[in-house]
């Protein structure tokens, strides 16, 4: 079985890969020191299963098996944790494997017997249970089968159309399956709806100017684009922009 | 939780998880309900129960007893014995239909807040007492003891029941509120204990040292053995009570042990940057007051920072005060919904030294260009 180690601490890590060798039959097919990086050595080398802390700097560990489960064939997770009551709580309720440390060699190998996948509900709903409910760091877009992971701050707007949001970044798009009333909810204090189809980083607007045909339209710092912004949605619009810090 | 048998269908496999799922929230909700229920819980016992029953007996017999003591001899009978009987039977009655009331009252009685749930249950039992007086005298004049339902002691009757009724019940519904708030104040003190220590051995700490020290057991005993050591003594200055006044070298000492063991957790992301001055060898300080903020630096700053950083920690004396200021540097804003602010971790700081100095120290906080710094100062040779 090939496993990924996924720890902020370096001799942390050291322990797993030592447990492991004393067990047998595991290969460790790499190592990451937080969540983004688990996401995309995940998607690079198909591991069977990830040993992942919850708390690491940058993308946590629950966040990052809210990215891995959208894979096509994604890995098992066994969570490690040193104390996180409320993540702990949500694993119990869930049927979520987790490993407490120390970590010891028995403990290990039966969770690693029976290691089970997670769902993407689960995920969500212990990313929800937290202490500090967060909001992702990061937006998972899937490639070819890969996972990319897009920085938030990243994200100009989010534009939606039938089926999928578009995810537009200064340099690219990407499509997502994922409802703008979601988005909306997660990230709504860094976002602006300015139509029922879109959603805006507020930090990206240069602008709000009245077109010739009489409507309001967003225009960015960093993108040649414009938006409309619809009818009801004007008012809240102008409001934010009156609120807006000056030179911001 | 069994795995069901493989010949099963899957979709019973599926019913069976969610409905363990469900049990499992349920017993969770219900257990925090018991536990509210016995926090929350008014403050009168519960009369429903056998031997509190038992109890409003005997204190009703006492009081009979001291009832008939006082009465004035030739009102009921000729004999005291005969006396006490008739007052036993009389106040048990009262008694116990008092304890029936207050059980079937007392859910609705236990939902008011304290006092109106006394003022009430002090009514209801003053009623009691009427009803069954009026319940008395009406037995009387059905068994022909006496003629008449309004004998002209009627209202001398009713007068000296309630009164009696309304000191003793009085009393005891006093009684049984201080001992709730007492055991309430026992508890909230216990609580605000095991707070206090939570605050100063973190369980995340505690847990992931160990894993360390677990995995340097291995590849280096040494360092391994000096870990322990280090978390021997600084358990100990975390567990003893005593709020003492330590030299200044004391305290850096500890803090120099503590940063040890998160430099083996955290490796090269954790960077140290003493400047310590000139100390009169009189300058003190509460014990445990430079690690809880090198603490409170790390897990706000060093922790979340992927590249880590370095946590500066300047002490100087000036003009009889002690001055400390640790700066780190903090992680990006991030979309969190309800961060604690690094300067929360800091409040059981801020009211130990309020009650050690007063208003004679100070703990001031700032976050500038991504720093965030917190600034002590403090008396150099303890009270003043």
């Amino acid at each position: 079985m090939r496993v990924l180690i996924v720890d902020d601490e370096k001799l942390a890590r050291e322990r797993l890969k030592e447990l492991l060798n004393d067990i047998g039959g595991y290969t460790v097919v790499g190592e990451a020191m937080n969540g983004a990086e688990a996401v995309e050595k995940a998607s690079e080398l198909n591991p069977d299963v990830l040993l992942m802390d919850i708390r690491m700097p940058g993308m946590d560990g629950l966040e990052a098996a809210m990215h891995l489960m959208g894979m096509e064939n994604p890995p098992s997770v066994i969570f490690t944790t040193a104390y996180d009551q409320h993540a702990l709580d949500a694993f119990e309720v869930n049927a979520v494997d987790y490993l407490l440390k120390p970590i010891r060699k028995d403990r290990l190998a039966n969770a690693l017997t029976k290691a089970k996948k997670l769902t993407q509900k689960q995920a969500r709903e212990i990313s929800q249970a937290r202490a500090e409910p967060q909001a992702r760091t990061h937006i998972s877009v899937h490639l070819r089968g890969n996972i990319r992971l897009v920085p938030l701050p990243d994200v100009v707007y989010f534009l939606a159309d039938s089926k999928y949001v578009a995810v537009r970044t200064r340099a690219e798009e990407h499509l997502i399956e994922d409802s703008l009333v979601n988005l909306e909810k997660e990230f709504g204090d860094r976002f602006l709806r300015i139509h029922r189809n879109a959603l805006v980083a507020t930090q990206s607007i240069k602008g709000i100017e009245k077109s010739p045909a009489g409507t309001w339209q967003v225009s960015f710092k960093e993108l040649d684009t414009r938006l409309d912004v619809s009818r009801r949605h004007t008012a809240a619009v102008r409001r934010w922009a009156r609120s807006r810090p000056k030179g911001g | 939780m069994s795995t069901p048998p493989a010949t099963l269908p899957p979709w019973i496999a599926r019913l069976r998880e969610r409905a363990e799922r469900i049990e499992a929230s349920l017993n969770r909700r219900l257990s925090a309900a018991a536990r509210s229920a016995e926090d929350e819980g008014g403050f009168l016992p519960n009369f429903c129960r056998g031997w509190v029953v038992f109890n409003a007996a005997i204190a009703a017999e006492l009081l009979a007893v001291l009832v008939t003591l006082l009465m004035p001899r030739q009102i009921l009978s000729a004999s005291a014995g005969q006396d006490l009987l008739l007052v036993s039977v009389f106040v048990q009655w009262v008694a116990l239909t008092g304890t029936a009331v207050l059980c079937l009252a007392r859910k609705t009685l236990n939902r008011l807040p304290n006092i109106r749930a006394l003022g009430a249950a002090f009514l209801l039992l003053l009623l009691n007492t009427f009803v069954v007086s009026e319940l008395a005298i009406w037995l009387l004049w059905l068994l022909g003891q006496i003629k008449t339902a309004r004998p002209d002691w009627y209202t001398d009757f009713h007068l000296l029941t309630l009164t009696v009724s309304a000191i003793a019940n009085g009393l005891l519904l006093r009684y049984f509120l201080a001992k709730h708030e007492l055991r309430q104040r026992v508890q909230s003190e216990a609580r605000a204990r095991m707070q206090a220590l939570q605050s100063r051995i973190r369980p995340h700490f505690v847990f992931n040292t160990l894993n360390i020290i677990a995995s340097l057991t291995r590849s280096d005993p040494k360092k391994a053995e000096t870990a322990i050591e280090d978390m021997a003594e600084l358990f100990r200055m975390m567990l003893s009570q005593d709020e003492n006044l330590v030299p200044v070298k004391n305290e850096i000492d500890v803090a120099n042990k503590y940063l040890a063991l998160e430099q083996l957790r955290l490796d090269s992301r954790l960077q140290v940057q003493w400047d310590v001055g000139k100390f009169p060898r009189k300058a003190v300080m509460p014990v445990l007051t430079l690690q809880p903020l090198l603490e409170n630096a790390i897990r706000h700053g060093i922790e979340n920072l992927a590249s880590g950083g370095t946590v500066e920690a300047r002490l100087w004396e000036n003009a009889d005060r002690i001055h400390i200021r640790v700066i780190n540097p903090l992680p990006p804003p991030r979309t969190r919904r309800n961060v604690p602010s690094p300067s929360e971790g800091l409040d059981t700081i801020r009211q130990r030294f309020r009650n050690q100095y007063g208003e004679a120290a100070t703990l001031e906080t700032e976050e500038r260009e991504g720093q965030f710094i917190v600034n002590v100062v403090l008396p150099t040779r303890g009270d003043e």
